[in-house]
């Protein structure tokens, strides 16, 4: 017996290799008990404790399972029993994921709009706003109580063209530049012959 | 709350509802990208750590004696900043490499790339860079031919020395004409891309420039990473190498890409400059105009007399136009990331596009001077 508790004890520890203490433990339900035991008495010492000392799980889950019937059919659910409901609840519970899947997806489209604001520069001098107020176009106007006037309206989207022209011929000398210098530069190189020097 | 609320006109009151479901999805946003916050928040200690580095390697570097047990570290630690980036320079000409990377701005969608080089047989190099995501855009360079492969646009070819891709090729194949503007400060070693790297700090001499930071392939010299900062240290853009993989042979791509299916090269000549009479008077130190024009902008039709200024890594774009068809009011505002600024003085519009800090680009702008000889 003493001998058995060692090799238990060494089982536990991982330190025993052979296969005879596990059927040992299956044949004697003194040895069962002791294995429980020691489970608890360990994570309690390593203050795992999530085995409470008196309660045995193996053997309560053990039974539950003989207990329980085969079940050849689905349950019924209690609400199908009830003509109109049986078909409403269904219903209702996807609906209810659709509307989550919704208010996520808002959500973040707000969320990304709050995170795209654009970045304003801690400079002296003022600094215009990216976007024009849009006047008389913005569907519910909480803070213009005033639609600006046409005229006003044309010089805005004016100024907008203006400054996208500008911006777009900037970029576009860039990419030209680039080529240009790289075009001079290859011709010298691969025909270095006709070069002066 | 409701009895705040309750005088309130209902409007108002949607409003303040409103504004608390704005908070909420702030908040979502927030936690949505932690990725960013996390790396702005986890940097200040890896400066710190970085810097202990440098400390250290620089020690390493004026005793200058090898140490009983010398490794790899204290070999690369021994080198300079500039032996380093003619190791980057030498390793984009020289080595057979197939790497992935990915372009990421502020945001902005993140744009994947595949970028293979190849040294074929009798020495000639051939490149291509292709972008992963949408219909893609593809550039072949079989030795001093690039050519194009674009959505809705004929194919066409330039001759050029190198690919113009999101990396600054200055930096790539020319880094020492960059000496001028800037700084190079090695800042000692990390991990990037499951990789040992060096970092090292390009910083404008005159701090009037965005700066970057550059990580560098310990073993091979090649790019793994390059960030740009803006003054404050916030991240602008973000290139970042996600697979680096280096052969012995060439890539069979491009074995396969048939030189006689590419277009011919076309050949583009400068512009002749033309005479302005107004000159820059202050530019960042390195800095120097490439370009001077007259010309019709694109989309307006507008006159303007145009300059180009360049440093190597940014280029800056000078507009001067006659007040009356200009915007009619000074204005900053960012674009990507090219600052657009432009001043009237009720005669002419100045206005400055590039990839600049709005303070530098006022001091440009404010600098311009008439010359005497009009024309």
């Amino acid at each position: 017996m003493t001998q058995q508790q060692e090799k238990l004890s060494a089982f536990m520890d991982g330190e025993n290799e052979g296969n005879d203490i596990i059927d040992a433990i299956k044949q004697d339900e003194a040895l069962q008990a002791k294995w429980q035991r020691y489970h608890v008495i360990r994570s309690a010492m390593r203050k795992e404790a999530s085995v409470s000392p008196q309660m045995d799980i193996t053997a309560s889950v053990a039974k539950a399972l003989e207990d329980e019937p085969t079940i050849m059919a689905p349950k019924k659910s209690r609400w199908s029993k009830i003509p109109v409901l049986g078909s409403v609840v269904p219903f209702a519970r996807q609906s209810g994921q659709y509307a989550v899947a919704a208010s996520v997806a808002a959500a973040f489209i707000l969320g990304y709009q709050q995170f795209n604001q654009p970045v304003t520069p801690d400079e002296p001098f003022m600094t215009a706003p990216t976007v024009m107020p849009q006047g008389g176009l913005s569907p519910v106007s909480l803070q213009q109580t005033r639609t600006l006037p046409r005229n006003d309206m044309a010089t805005m989207l004016e100024k907008k063209r203006k400054v996208n022209a500008l911006i777009a011929d900037h970029e576009q000398q860039v990419k030209l530049k680039q080529a240009e210098e790289q075009s001079e530069e290859a011709k010298r190189n691969s025909d270095p012959e006709s070069s002066p020097q | 709350m409701i009895n705040i609320c309750r005088n309130v006109p209902a409007s108002l009151r949607l409003v303040r509802l409103f504004s608390r479901g704005v908070k909420c999805a702030a908040l979502l946003s927030v936690t949505l990208n932690t990725a960013f916050a996390q790396d702005n928040t986890s940097q200040p200690d890896a400066i710190l750590t970085e810097q202990d580095q440098m400390n250290q390697s620089s020690q390493s570097g004026q005793t200058n004696e090898p140490l009983t047990a010398q490794t790899d570290n204290n070999e690369a630690s021994a080198m300079t900043t500039a032996d380093w980036l003619v190791r980057l320079t030498n390793a984009t000409r020289e080595l057979n490499f197939q790497a992935s990377f990915v372009q990421s701005r502020a945001g902005q969608e993140t744009i994947p790339y595949l970028w293979r080089h190849a040294v074929m047989d009798g020495g000639r190099t051939m490149e291509q860079l292709n972008v992963q995501n949408g219909p893609g855009r593809e550039l072949i360079r079989d030795g001093n031919v690039v050519s194009v492969f674009e959505p809705d646009v004929p194919p066409y070819s330039l001759r050029s020395e190198y690919i113009n891709g999101p990396i600054p090729s200055e930096l790539l194949y020319h880094p020492d004409t960059l000496k001028e503007g800037y700084e190079f400060v090695s800042v000692g070693r990390a991990r990037v891309a499951g990789r040992p790297a060096q970092q090292i700090r390009i910083v404008s001499r005159d701090n009037s420039r965005f700066n970057y930071q550059l990580w560098l392939d310990e073993k091979t010299g090649m790019l793994l990473k390059l960030n740009m900062l803006d003054l404050q240290g916030v991240l602008l853009e973000q290139i970042q190498v996600t697979a680096l993989n280096i052969t012995e042979e060439p890539h069979e791509y491009f074995h396969r890409v048939n030189q006689a299916s590419l277009p011919k090269p076309m050949a583009i000549s400068a512009a002749k400059p033309r005479e302005h009479n107004w000159e820059v008077t202050y530019l960042p130190t390195g800095m120097e105009e490439v370009r001077r024009d007259i010309r019709r902008l694109a989309l307006t039709g507008q006159v303007v007399e145009y300059k180009m200024f360049s440093d190597g890594l940014v280029d800056v774009s000078v507009y001067v136009q006659p007040a009356n068809d200009a915007l009619g009011s000074d204005l900053v505002l960012r674009h990507d990331l090219n600052t657009f600024l432009t001043l009237t003085d009720g005669e002419a519009q100045v206005t400055v596009v590039g990839e600049i800090p709005p303070k530098t680009a006022q001091s440009i702008a404010t600098s311009l001077t008439l010359t005497g000889s009009a024309n």
